[in-house]
Formats: C-alpha cells, structure tokens, sequence
C-alpha cells in the first residue's frame, strides 16, 4: 500500500517535469524533425505541385544539380562571398587591440558602443542606405575615391558584374565589423594579466606581448569567429535579394545568388520542390560540417558532464 | 610616460577617423532623407542638406503604410519575444533542476536543433503551414516561437547556478514545481530574461526571409519586407522618400541601442549570438 502510493507520487513529479518542457517537444518535432525529414524525402522525389506525381527518383535531384551550371555557379557564389566575408575577422581584431591598448575607460566603452552600433541597425534600412552609398554614379564610395586618386570613378559597385563581389564585401564588413571587434575583444580582454606582467618583467614590447601572448591565446576565439561567420556567410540571403530588387536572381549578371537565393527561385518563383530540397541538402551538409567542426573546437557537448 | 601618452592619443585619432569613415554612411542617409534637392535625384555628398525639407517623409507617407508595417512589426516581435523566453525559462528550469526519466534524452534532442539551420527546413515548412491552411496569418511568424533553442541552453547555464537551498526551503513549506518557478525562478533570473529579450527583439525586427514566403497580404506584412517590396518599387529614383523610409524604420533599434546599450553590448559578447 505504502509502496503503491509513493510511486504514485513519483509519476505525479514526472509528469510535472514533463509539463514544463512538452509544448516545446511537440514544437520542435512538428516544426523541425518533421519539416526536416520531409526535406530528405523531397530531395529524392520528382515533386513540381504537391500531390500530383510525386515520383521516386533515388539521387537523380543531386546528380542534376551538381551538373547544372547554374546551380553551381550559385555554390561557388556563395563559398567566395563567405570566404571574402571572414575578412571581418582580422579586421576586427585590429579594432580590438587598438580600442583595448586604451585600457579600461569611458574612451573604450564609447569606441566599442560606436562600431558596434551599425551591427543593430542591420536590417533593411542599411540595406536601402548603401544601395545610394555603392551606386555608381555618384555614390558616397566613388566619390571618396575620386577625392583621394583624383579623378573620376564610376565604377558600379553593387550593378557591375566584376565589381559586384566587392561590394557586397563592403556591405558585409560595414554590417559584422562590430560583431567581430566585439567578440575579439570580449577574448582580448580574457587573457589573465598575470602573463602580461611576466612579460613585462623579461622585457617584452607591446608588439611582441601581441605577437606571442595575445594571438596564440585567443585561438579558441578565432576559430569560434571563423566558424560563425563561415555558417551566416553561406546562408546568406536577405541583403542580396534586396540590392536584387526583391528578386533570386543574383543581378548582375547572377554574380550575387547565393545558394539559398537559388532554392528560394525553385521553391517560390519556379517551384520544383524536389530540386530546391536537393539544394537544402546540400546547403545542410555544408552548415552540418561547420557545426560539427564549431562543436568539436568549442567542446559544446563536453559541458554536459 | 609621456611616449605611452602620445602613443594613446594617436590611437585614439585614428579609432576617431575609423569611426567617422564607418558612419559617415549612416549620417549621408539622413542627410538626404531631409533633403529636397534629393527628392528624385542623387545630389553630390555633402555634410548638410542643400535645402532642407520635411517633403521627403510627407511624399514618403503617401507612398508607403509605414504605421502599418510598424503595427503589426510591434505585435509579431512582442509576441514573440514573450513566448519564446517563457517557454525557454520553462524548459531551462526543468533540465538544470528537475529529476525525471529521459532528462539528458530531451536536452540533447533540442540541442541537436542548433545544427539544423533553419534554411534547410525552409520548404517543407511553408508547404506544412500551406496544407494547415495558415498561410497569410501570423501563426507562421509565432508557432516556432514555443521552442526558443538558444534561449533554452542560456536558460539552463544561468538557472543551474542558482543554488538549491531556495528551492529546497520551499519544497520544505510544501510548493509544488510551477510554485517555485514562479516564485522563486523567474525573479532570480532577470539578467537572462534581459538578455534573451534582447536578442530575441532584434532577431525579430530584422527577420525577413520568412515573413517574406509566409504572409502574401501586404496589409499583414511586417516592417522589412514592407520596406523592401516598397524599395523594390521605387528603386533607382525617389532618393530623398527612400532615405526617409530608412531611416524611419531605423529608429526603434537605434533609440533601444541607445537606452540599453551597456547590456545589448554585454548580452552579444556573452551569447555570441550575431544580431
């Protein structure tokens, strides 16, 4: 009897727990294993209009894609703009050793608010904002330019097909510079001080102190920093289809669809779900293995000992 | 002494310089939102308006609902917000304090979300709304909402570090587990609240791509992509109202940057998480 209603209990406390943790269950199993399988299953399927036809197909969505040219001039987009984009990255850490050589101080905290502030008005405003500072003709860029070189640029820096690349660099910096600055400086500032003054006791310059206390110490940062920008350069999206007019194309010339644009275009423009959830796939694997990698150097798993 | 002095004021120059160069973009917006010389053409960069004006937001008021666009951002992004941190708290509190079978199963099953990127998902997703007939509504925009990944993890670190004495007395005087999370959870946990708002307000404000597909009615629509289609129409004449429509739409994070930018800074370089 005593034995019986203690177990009771036990269900009754079991139950509760699971009251507090059900509905997000349920959430991410209706929203995101159950989307996500359907997506390897289209992936294998010849699906134009859902519910007419859908036919087996085996690896035949995979094999047509890695032999489209535009399907993989769109990858081969997107792996340039993310490696162009890690250039915030050094960038940042510039403006992290030079905002932390201030020390401590009201000047430091007004640098690191100022250049982080861009990073908040992302979105589309700035979108809307560089599309006249990049134009062509006169734009705030080329009119700099011209300044300082002395004579007249028009180069197009977001309509030119061999500028274009660069520009949406340019874009990109203005939009994650804070971001990077602020999360190598977050580590910059990390480093115990103790080594410093070691340092400083057996002579070493800030240079050197920089060169081999500082970089080796915020490797972890790095690789961090190199593995998030990699993941949102490759699933990069909202920016180019604006400068694209709100469409997948990738104007100019295409030079600027990226993967994800080019499964927007035969998901929502040419529907073909079997070939877009192809190119998901693969735009997963590709995210999948930095994860994995931004798993494997930060020990996120470790930490449930 | 005098060497580090000289050497912090040239640092200090150049950070300023830098500065300028980054925002100087931003200020050449506004200067051309309040430009009448820039109503449909480009006039060359200058520091202040050739003729200063207010016509460029009135012609932008007749061109596009921005008060509208505005609406409907605000609910979608309180909703949100609201949702996703309570049913991270929920969930935070249950895995860092509670005893129950499958415990490590259920965490490690959420945590397993952050690996899959929500474009991968993207098309069947809109397909399942289109078949529960959702499309066009905001349902779309909220229900993914109830299972705030990040937010859980965060949730759990913070809430583990509450010590289980004030739990435990209250266990003791006979309150249940909701009791506690009331009373004794979420009032120690406001800098995770914080935090997560934050993040969660601006992820909201600036999300485009799925709003995009799921919500066809422009009457509906939130503020990005309002300000988007409306670009997209207006594109390569209409500087000034352009402008104007941009920076309008700037205002909200800008003005709670500036308010609370102590935290959003700390929040970022806690969580990692970009925007």
């Amino acid at each position: 009897m005593k034995q019986k209603k203690w177990s009771k209990r036990k269900i009754k406390k079991q139950l509760t727990w699971y009251s507090f943790i059900i509905v997000s269950i349920v959430t991410l199993l209706l929203l995101v294993y159950l989307p996500m399988l359907t997506t390897i299953k289209y992936s294998m399927f010849d699906v134009s209009v859902i519910g007419f036809g859908e036919k087996f197909v085996g690896i035949k969505n995979y094999k047509i894609l890695l032999t489209q040219s535009t399907f993989l001039k769109s990858l081969r987009n997107t792996i340039e703009l993310a490696l162009l984009g890690l250039i915030t990255i050094p960038l940042g850490f510039i403006m992290a050793a030079l905002i932390n050589s201030l020390g401590v101080c009201r000047t430091q905290s007004f640098f690191r608010i100022g250049f982080y502030l861009p990073n908040i008005i992302t979105g589309v405003s700035v979108i809307l904002m560089f599309q006249v500072v990049l134009q062509g003709d006169g734009g705030l860029l080329n009119t700099f330019l011209s300044q300082i070189l002395g004579r007249n640029i028009t180069i197009g820096w977001l309509s030119s097909a061999k500028y274009a690349k660069i520009g949406a660099t340019i874009l990109w910096c203005w939009m994650n510079l804070g971001y990077s600055m602020l999360i190598n400086l977050a580590s910059m500032q990390s480093v115990p001080t103790e080594i410093y003054d070691a340092a400083a006791v057996d002579g070493a310059n800030g240079w050197k102190k920089l060169r081999y206390i500082t970089i080796p110490s915020m490797r972890g940062c790095f690789s961090f920093l190199l593995v998030t920008t990699m993941i949102s350069g490759l699933s990069r999206f909202t920016d180019l289809f604006i400068i694209g007019g709100n469409s997948s194309a990738g104007v100019p010339g295409g030079v600027l669809q990226t993967i994800l644009m080019y499964i927007y275009q035969f998901s929502f423009e040419v529907p073909n779900y079997g070939i877009s959830s192809a190119g998901a796939m693969i735009l997963f694997a590709m995210i999948f293995a930095f994860t994995m990698l931004n798993v494997k150097l930060t020990g996120f798993f470790d930490e449930e000992k | 002494m005098k060497k580090a002095k000289i050497r912090k004021g040239i640092t200090i120059i150049v950070l300023l310089v830098v500065l300028v160069i980054i925002l100087t973009p931003l200020w050449w917006a506004v200067v051309l939102s309040f430009d009448r010389a820039a109503t449909t053409a480009l006039p060359p960069f200058s520091w202040f308006p050739y003729q200063t004006t207010l016509f460029n937001y009135r012609a932008a008021a007749k061109l596009i609902d921005l008060a509208r666009y505005y609406r409907n951002t605000v609910f979608v992004t309180t909703v949100n917000t609201f949702i996703s941190v309570f049913f991270a708290l929920m969930c935070g509190y249950a895995f860092a304090k509670g005893k129950f079978i499958g415990k490590k199963f259920w965490y490690i099953f959420m945590l397993a979300v952050m690996m899959v990127p929500f474009e991968s998902r993207l098309v069947p997703l809109y397909l399942q709304y289109k078949s529960w007939n959702l499309l066009n509504t905001y349902w779309p925009l909220i229900l993914g909402n109830f299972a705030y990944v990040y937010g859980i993890f965060f949730a759990r670190q913070n809430i583990a570090a509450i010590p289980d004495s004030l739990a435990e007395s209250a266990y003791l005087d006979g309150a249940g587990e909701w009791r506690v999370f009331f009373s004794i959870i979420i009032p120690l946990s406001k800098p995770v609240v914080a935090t997560l708002s934050i993040l969660q307000i601006i992820a909201n404000w600036n999300s485009y791509l799925w709003p995009l597909v799921t919500i066809r009615d422009s009457a509906k629509q939130v503020i990005s992509v309002g300000v988007a289609m409306f670009n997209a129409q207006q594109n390569s004449v209409y500087y000034g109202p352009r402008m104007a429509v941009a920076v309008l739409s700037a205002i909200p994070l800008t003005i709670l940057f500036l308010l609370l930018q102590k935290h959003i800074v700390a929040s970022i370089a806690v969580s990692g998480i970009k925007q």
